[in-house]
């Protein structure tokens, strides 16, 4: 046993520590899209129309429309708030009545069924954030093929099966957010951390890709030093941060939290090792997790998409698509209050730039 | 059967190794970058993986009597959801610290009379335990994380002399346990029925009753472990750690306790507790992926079986 460790020791003497040049550990190797470092994004083509259509849908141009809105499952501060944002669109819009129901555990099958009762019972539109995007395609396409408007927000199923789809945030998008806050907080030429779930989580490696891609283009003096892994839990998150700050001492000035388990984690170790103020924390995590240390003083921001807004903009969208004004082909949608939001990925609404949330605003959600 | 095994002196071999392995570790790690040994990170290393440790205390207990509990990190998982809603609801602190435990002993009681009475293989009781510990608790919380915990709730950041809590439970409860299972009529019959089921019931033992003892000590254990984990943050994750319980067995496994029943002693899970935690740290200083971790702790499992049934076989 001596011996194992002993060779394992000796062979990592002989690895070289990861040059700032090297790809970041963690990330993908997919291409990446660095958006702009300053002001505005020339919006990529959003291709050919993928979603799909209902079938024989009467004319609802200007009618009195009634929606339901099926989220993953409610009773949670998260689908709490994308429903108090629709039913700020109702207020606006008038002509149209949103009912939010939906199973109380992110259940698919339960999902379906509730799916499938709205189908039968006659509505004239649903908005759903799906469990899952295979299995739940076929019940939205039945709900299609009665010629009732489908319409997806922040959980996505099979493009075929519903027509638009408002997609919060996109990967170069959330890079570009965490980036700026990173630098605002610890300068343009700072050293900085990063804590993942593991190396090979999807969306984790996407956003570390983009991340890097931004970094070189808009802040090239900025150092990584490592990434570590801390799957998607809570005090190994707190550890591995933990590890991180003993190891580089003042050299460490900031740490990106990329899952909404380690953020919260490394602003805890930070606070715990009374380094508020001296290494930062960004990260995408929920307002309630950070609340404890952003109203504390110790971490300035969280990131992640404004909630409300992004059932705000589901709302809108499901008018303009009863409408008929928001046809296949489209590259913009206004979307009320919002302003003008880009057509991405052939059938998706971009919800916009992700929300940074610092302690002037954090108290007004609740999720 | 053996003298030797019978009060688990075989395995203080392995207690001596695996001080030389953490030494040898802290020393070669600490000469290519002195801030691992610093005192930060030896606090960290040992605080944040003090509850793993004093659960392996109680699995050591469990497995020393010829069982296996793989509930066990879903079990921590409720029991610290169980707090945290106790004191967020405006219960008493100390009533949220205490109700773990006997909330712990009460569940593992009922599973040590399920193994004890109605025979069924320790294996099989806490498996279905575990779909029910895991599956309730997603049910009943919806993955709802529990925050705005008090300050005197943080059991876990409180400091005696200087050291932080979690460091005197894991070295306290860890000589308590030791000496309970050397120099107590209890202790010997832990190991009596472990190693030997049979002679134990002839020479008079209660097998069923030492069982469902063991099984007991161990949930009031893991309550403790739930509320070092529950208080070492502001917030608790309501899900239960992925492979916390392969993480606790197998510190007793390496810590030198025979899967197969009837050896070894807490002193060891607690010391393989530790190498773990420095493994885990030192790999971040090194640079090497935390991967390794996994691959190590497999290693180690497998050379510390193996030297067991070298033991065996030669000593048999």
């Amino acid at each position: 046993m001596k011996k194992l460790i002993t060779a394992l020791l000796g062979a990592s003497l002989l690895s070289t520590p990861v040059s700032a040049q090297s790809a970041w550990t963690g990330g993908d190797d997919q291409p990446t899209s660095p958006l702009a470092c300053e002001g505005e994004s020339p919006a990529p083509e959003p291709g050919e129309y993928n979603g799909g259509t209902p079938t024989d849908a009467p004319d609802r141009n200007g009618q009195e429309i009634t929606v339901v809105d099926i989220p993953k499952l409610v009773g949670v501060g998260y689908f709490a708030s994308t429903a108090s944002g629709m039913q700020q669109a109702v207020e606006e819009l008038g002509n149209i009545t949103i009912n939010t129901d939906g199973p109380t555990r992110a259940n698919i099958d339960e999902q379906i069924t509730f799916v499938d009762n709205y189908i039968t019972s006659g509505v004239d539109g649903i908005l759903f954030a799906a469990n899952d995007p295979v299995a739940i395609a076929p019940v939205l396409k039945r709900a299609l093929d009665a010629g009732i408007n489908v319409v997806g927000y922040d959980a996505d199923a099979e493009a075929d099966a519903r027509q638009w789809f408002v997609n919060q945030a996109l990967p170069n998008g959330v890079a570009k957010s965490m980036m700026d806050q990173l630098a605002s907080e610890i300068g343009e030429e700072g050293s900085f951390a990063i804590v993942t779930s593991t190396f090979t989580t999807p969306n984790q490696a996407r956003w570390i890709s983009e991340m890097q891609a931004y970094t070189e283009k808009c802040y090239p003096n900025l150092t990584f030093l490592e990434t570590v892994e801390a799957q998607e839990d809570n005090i190994l998150s707190f550890n591995q941060a933990q590890t991180l700050i003993n190891k580089y001492g003042d050299e460490l000035n900031g740490i990106l939290g990329m899952t909404s388990v380690a953020t919260p984690a490394a602003s805890e170790a930070v606070q715990q090792n009374g380094l508020c103020g001296k290494v930062s924390v960004v990260g995408l995590a929920l307002p309630n997790a950070m609340k404890p240390y952003i109203n504390g003083d110790c971490i300035k921001s969280t990131i992640l998409w404004n909630t409300v807004d992004l059932g705000y903009a589901a709302a809108q969208v499901m008018r303009q698509v009863a409408d008929g004004t928001l046809e296949p082909g489209a590259t913009t949608v206004n979307a009320g209050r919002l302003g003008e939001l880009q057509v991405v990925n052939q059938s998706q609404v971009l919800l916009g730039a992700p929300k940074v949330f610092t302690k002037e605003d954090i108290n007004d959600f609740d999720f | 059967m053996k003298a030797r095994s019978f009060h688990g002196v075989s395995s203080i071999g392995q207690e001596i190794l695996l001080v030389v392995v953490i030494l040898a570790l802290f020393a070669v790690v600490g000469w290519i970058n002195p801030r691992f040994v610093s005192e930060n990170n030896l606090t960290s290393i040992f605080v944040g993986n003090a509850y793993i440790a004093v659960a392996a205390i109680g699995m050591s207990l469990v497995i020393i009597s010829g069982n296996i509990d793989v509930s066990i990190g879903a079990l921590i998982g409720v029991l610290a959801v169980i707090s945290g809603l106790l004191v967020t609801n405006g219960y008493p602190v100390w009533f949220a610290w205490l109700a773990p435990l006997l909330i712990g002993a009460a569940i593992n009681t009922l599973v040590g009379c399920l193994i004890a009475y109605a025979r069924v293989p320790s294996i099989i009781a806490t498996l279905a335990m575990l779909s029910i510990l895991s599956g309730g608790l997603i049910t009943f919380t919806g993955g709802q994380w529990i925050s705005g915990l008090p300050g005197a709730y943080q059991l876990a950041q409180f400091r005696l002399l200087g050291v932080p809590s979690p460091i005197w439970f894991m070295v306290g409860m860890t000589i308590i346990a030791a000496l309970l299972m050397r120099y107590t009529a209890f202790g010997r019959s832990v190991y009596a029925v472990g190693s030997n089921p049979e002679a134990a019931r002839a020479s008079g033992i209660g097998h069923a009753s030492t069982v469902v003892k063991v099984f007991a000590i161990h949930g009031a254990i893991a309550g403790v472990a739930a509320v070092l984990f529950a208080t070492q943050l502001q917030v608790i994750q309501s899900t239960t750690p992925v492979g916390l319980e392969l993480v606790i067995i197998t510190a007793s496994v390496v810590g030198g306790v025979s899967i197969l029943g009837g050896v070894g002693t807490v002193v060891g899970s607690t010391l393989a507790a530790i190498l773990f935690a420095a493994i885990g740290s030192s790999l971040i200083f090194l640079n090497v992926s935390a991967y390794w971790l996994r691959a190590v702790q497999g290693v180690l499992i497998l050379a510390t079986v193996l030297a067991d049934m070298a033991r065996r076989r030669r000593t048999g």
